[in-house]
């Protein structure tokens, strides 16, 4: 589904998950750094990148514990209930969206799919006004606010609308192609 | 270069879509005297003093800045079809029709063929109050994509411009909601059936303006 080369596909991986290892393992000690002896202890907690964690959750050596803000209970569900255009997502995760999308099948919470939904579309409208109008002075303090998914979406409808006013200023009709300025270099 | 279209985005910049404007045919009263033209696009003229012709914008524009021509503005660009365009566009919810490039076309008069238009300010005004209305319009028209599933918008009556400005973000919103609102992730008894009705529907579809 996910292209192979897209780098937001292979960054929203890298977050990192809370996980239990199921099984004692040998030779991983660098996960879980509290001794010198090499080995990770059936029970003990680690953070491991999604898509670490993915394979090894398949595999049923470790079971994956969602991040804190896709719990259910939890801070961030009450505030996106409560005024989603203003949550700090950024902050929790650039990824929000796609890890959700992610996570939520291996964990099997069924909730998750809805949330997001939510979320999005609350902010969808918030990101809809600032993007086809607001003057550049409002933008930076609400950009803040957005994960990667959002601020795309936000410079989609910015530069659209910003190319459009400028053609319409008018300015220089005609450009130099930008073969044209260059130089030629002297025959030797 | 700012005058092309982003490689990777699959829009045209402004001033691509006022190059495709030229092609638009308008009326020039010619006054000079020359045989007609045979180009690839079609056979213009003859051109005779006094005697109306149609022609390609780029070729009225070249004529009217050597001083061989003046143009007459199109039918839809008098102060009268303006004005009732703005007021059914102000009271209707769905768009009026205009051309398909009134934006680019109307420009490209008002900045070479200012003296051919009767009551120019008047009209640029008009102009720019529908342009205003319209895209109005077209931010509160397009809340309605996260208010219910929507897999495609009708864009009817909406000019190469407007259509050319929100491309890039509706093409992206809905993309997004689409991941997200996947009968994966959402799993009711509701979306299972919608699912079954999908296949053979395709989907809902939305008109930018029902409200």
């Amino acid at each position: 589904m996910a292209n192979y080369y897209d780098i937001d596909d292979v960054l929203a991986e890298e977050e990192i998950l809370p996980a239990v290892f199921q099984q004692a393992a040998d030779g991983v000690g660098l996960l879980d750094s509290s001794d010198d002896t090499n080995k990770v202890g059936a029970g003990s907690k680690v953070e491991l990148p999604f898509w670490l964690a993915r394979d090894l959750h398949l595999r049923g050596v470790v079971s994956i514990d969602v991040p804190p803000y896709f719990k259910k209970i939890s801070r961030t569900r009450k505030e996106i209930g409560a005024d989603a255009a203003h949550v700090d997502l950024r902050s929790r995760c650039q990824y929000f969206y796609e890890l959700g999308l992610k996570i939520a099948p291996l964990v099997g919470d069924k909730t998750i799919g809805p949330f997001l939904l939510v979320a999005f579309q609350t902010r969808y409208k918030e990101v809809l006004v600032k993007a086809h109008t607001a003057a550049s002075a409002v933008a930076p303090k609400h950009l803040t606010l957005l994960t990667n998914e959002e601020t795309k979406l936000y410079e989609a409808g910015q530069s659209s609308t910003a190319a459009f006013k400028k053609w319409r200023m008018g300015g220089p009709r005609l450009q130099k192609a930008t073969v044209l300025g260059r130089k030629r270099k002297p025959i030797e | 270069m700012a005058g092309q279209s982003d490689a990777q985005a699959s829009t045209f910049s402004a001033a691509e879509l006022e190059f495709l404007a030229e092609d638009e045919l308008i009326e020039i009263v010619p006054n000079l005297r020359m045989d007609p033209l045979n180009l690839i696009c079609g056979d213009f003229g003859p051109f005779r003093p006094q005697i109306a012709t149609q022609v390609p914008i780029w070729l009225a524009v070249a004529l009217k800045k050597r001083g061989k021509c003046a143009i007459r503005p199109p039918d839809w660009m008098s102060v009268e079809k303006l004005t009732q365009v703005l007021e059914a566009e102000r009271d209707a919810e769905k768009f009026q029709p205009l051309p398909f490039h009134y934006v680019e076309i109307s420009r490209l008069l008002f900045d070479h063929a200012r003296d051919d238009i009767p009551d120019i300010y008047m009209v640029r005004s008009l102009i720019e109050d529908i342009k205003d209305v319209r895209f109005h319009k077209i931010g509160t028209g397009l809340e309605i994509i996260s208010k219910e599933r929507t897999y495609a918008l009708r864009l009817k009556n909406l000019s190469a411009m407007e259509a050319n400005i929100v491309r890039p973000f509706v093409t992206r919103a809905l993309e997004t909601f689409y991941k997200l609102s996947s009968p994966d992730m959402i799993q009711d008894s509701d979306s299972v059936q919608n699912r079954q009705h999908q296949t053979v529907n395709r989907g809902p579809r939305r008109q930018l303006k029902d409200r």
